[in-house]
């Protein structure tokens, strides 16, 4: 296996260009990362987790560090906010924490990761890198060598309800392509529960590359909800790294809703660790124009009695790609497993292309695991119905496609999130069929 | 004037001509039956006046309130007023009933330069139409058509058909599917429903649905073409003789 080539350039302004803050641990995974990027580079072509997902065309841009934060209105970021659902939130603009945009007060105790490394060191050394280690991609490794900051949580057990928490992560306009790596640490105590947000969002006409790493550990009895929403403009190249970790009876459940980005992959792998574990994991894709989203997740069920659902939706317009690529492994202690698995796509377009692939590795004998893939145009003699009442044609469309995403969004636990997604995924729909309707 | 003027209209599907040449004027108040053999047309005739695209029209006209109807789009025809009752109504699933109806209700109302009705007045209006085809409370929140048996998806029917208040309305095969409490219900409906303004073309396949929504003209079609009109008293001559006499003077 070869990397891709990537330029000295590259190489030198990504692996090598950590800031020199933090402790000597940190400075040594960091020079150990770095050397890890050297030797992976960006994932090629050739690798089996990146067939269908071109990583050349990000080795190509010289991506720069983003220097000064730039100026970035109310305005922009008003759009962007969830305070009005009484949300905690904490802002990082070009990777740097913005103290004026952030409002982390709150039941939940919001902070940096250069923080979170002044307060709560050792449980920082303790996990940071530990589930989405540096040696996983050459993107992951990219982001320990190279991250500025992040927001770290911290959950003592036994919180109870605990809300909403937004991280919100803002590109703003530069005139050279530049890259951040967010990077977020998510510890939550037993029996807590909590909604997470990740807003990722960008305002620059140049590249951008956002290599994020989030890692998260759910402890016994906490039932965590996190919500990302991919919302980056056309310029955007987009690497998530996530990773789950779920003790006994704990209850996670993952949403991903992508519409932004010229080039987005998300990585989310699950850790089903100990029995009774359970997680979901939901995706939502809108894409149109050149675009080309992949969602890679991993379910590895490594103890008994551990349910598992995943529901990916896909609505493709233009010449737009997605990729679902499903992994569920199931370990040989993994007895009672009860896995599902649903992709379904609906294309608006000849020339949007999907590409839909379960893959399951079964190592224990007494287990339910199923997949289902659909994939297909919007039904004709619905549009016509809806057309024969008066309804025009692109409205329609809209209404169907909505009727097709809503059940992913049903299935969020906060009902503040719910509405405020129901209303943006409305709104993303009817701006796809009329750009649909122009095309 | 005439509502609908149909005059020598042919259609196609898929390269096999089915439409050969009809003729139908319709006057607004006027109930008119279109009946036939399977295969003879009627469903055909039904869509195209609806807009469905899978048909190809080959010739002839359609005035309908004096515009071309064939240059409109299915959506502009119901706007202007024309209402095809489904003989299959598709399912929907994810869109309830009442979000759909409000969607269509101010869909046509934009389309007239009226403002968009309020959610308490939609209410009160749709709750008014329901009582008519007497439908459960819980209907409007049930998504469209899914899981209906077949009468309650024939009640939807004639519910949006008084909801949309339509000048020209087809009931396509109206009857099939249905037993006789719920002909009786959907038939109710529509008689509820005619008006002096309004024409309606009843397809059907049987007399016994003209049982209960009494014709003023009944025509024949066969093989493409009407080869007979009249008016009631000719649904019965078909339910005694059949179509083969018929069949055999059209070819």
């Amino acid at each position: 296996m070869t990397a891709t080539t990537t330029s000295p350039e590259f190489t030198r302004t990504h692996a090598a260009m950590g800031p020199s803050y933090g402790a000597p641990w940190l400075q040594q995974r960091r020079a150990e990362a770095a050397e890890v990027f050297d030797r992976l580079g960006l994932p090629p072509v050739t690798h089996e987790d990146w067939r269908l997902t071109n990583t050349a065309q990000i080795a190509k841009i010289d991506f720069n560090a983003p220097g000064n934060i730039r100026a970035l209105t109310r305005e922009q970021l008003g759009g962007l906010c969830l305070k009005k659902l009484g949300a905690q939130q904490i802002v990082f603009v070009d990777g740097k924490f913005s103290p004026e945009f952030s409002s982390p007060g709150g039941k939940v105790e919001v902070l940096t990761l250069r923080q979170g490394m002044e307060k709560h060191g050792d449980r920082v050394q303790r996990f940071l890198g530990r589930e989405m280690p540096a040696q996983a991609n050459g993107f992951s490794a990219m982001n320990l060598a190279g991250f500025e900051d992040g927001a770290f949580i911290y959950l003592p057990p036994d919180q109870g309800e605990m809300g909403l928490v937004h991280l919100l992560w803002v590109t703003s306009a530069h005139d050279q392509p530049v890259v951040v790596h967010p990077r977020n640490l998510l510890i939550i105590g037993s029996n807590t529960q909590i909604t997470l947000v990740q807003s990722y969002a960008g305002f620059s006409s140049q590249p951008t590359l956002c290599n994020a790493v989030t890692e998260m550990v759910v402890g016994k009895g906490a039932k965590v909800e996190l919500i990302k929403l991919q919302r980056e403009n056309e310029s955007a190249f987009h690497v998530a790294n996530e990773a789950i970790h779920v003790h006994e009876h704990a209850d996670v459940q993952s949403l991903v809703v992508n519409t932004g980005g010229h080039l987005v992959r998300n990585n989310m792998t699950v850790h089903l660790a100990e029995p009774f574990a359970q997680a979901t994991l939901n995706g939502l894709t809108m894409a149109a124009g050149d675009q080309h989203i992949d969602n890679h997740t991993m379910l590895d069920h490594a103890r008994e009695n551990c349910p598992s659902h995943e529901l990916y939706k896909h609505l493709l317009g233009g010449r737009a790609g997605a990729v679902f690529r499903g992994k569920i492994l199931v370990r040989p202690d993994a007895q009672k497993t009860d896995s599902k698995q649903t992709s379904k796509t609906i294309l608006l377009s000849d020339d949007a292309v999907m590409n839909s692939q379960p893959q399951l590795e079964i190592y224990a004998d007494d287990v339910k695991c199923t997949h289902g893939s659909t994939t297909g145009p919007l039904d004709d003699e619905q549009l016509f119905y809806l057309r024969s009442r008066g309804v025009a044609a692109a409205d329609a469309g809209a209404l169907l496609t909505y009727a097709f995403a809503r059940d992913v969004l049903l299935k969020i636990w906060h009902t503040g999130m719910r509405e405020y997604l129901e209303e943006f995924v409305a709104a993303e729909l009817h701006r796809l069929h009329l750009d649909q309707a122009e095309s | 004037m005439a509502l609908v003027e149909i005059k020598n209209l042919q259609a196609a599907v898929g390269g096999k001509q089915i439409l050969k040449g009809i003729d139908l004027t319709i006057n607004p108040g006027e109930v008119h039956a279109i009946m036939g053999p399977n295969g003879s047309g009627k469903s055909t005739l039904s869509s195209v006046l609806a807009g469905r695209e899978t048909y190809t029209v080959t010739g002839g006209s359609v005035l309908f309130d004096g515009k071309d109807l064939l240059d409109l789009s299915p959506e502009e025809r119901a706007c202007e007023g024309l209402f095809m009752a489904f003989q299959y109504p598709v399912e929907i699933p994810g869109v309830t009933t009442s979000y759909f109806l409000k969607a269509a209700v101010n869909a046509i109302r934009k389309h007239h330069g009226q403002e968009e009705l309020d959610a308490m007045d939609f209410l009160k209006m749709v709750k008014e139409k329901m009582a008519l085809l007497e439908m459960d409370k819980t209907f409007l929140n049930r998504s469209v058509n899914e899981g209906f048996s077949g009468g309650e998806k024939k009640r939807n029917e004639i519910f949006q058909m008084a909801v949309l208040n339509p000048k020209f309305a087809i009931l396509d095969e109206t009857d099939s599917g249905l037993d006789i409490d719920a002909l009786k219900i959907v038939a109710n409906g529509v008689n509820a429903l005619r008006s002096p303004d309004r024409a309606i073309l009843v397809v059907t396949h049987y007399q016994r649905l003209l049982d209960y929504i009494v014709p003023d003209f009944v025509h024949v079609l066969c093989d493409g073409r009407i080869v007979k009109s009249g008016g009631k008293d000719l649904a019965l001559e078909l339910e005694k003789r059949g179509y083969a006499w018929l069949e055999t003077a059209a070819a």
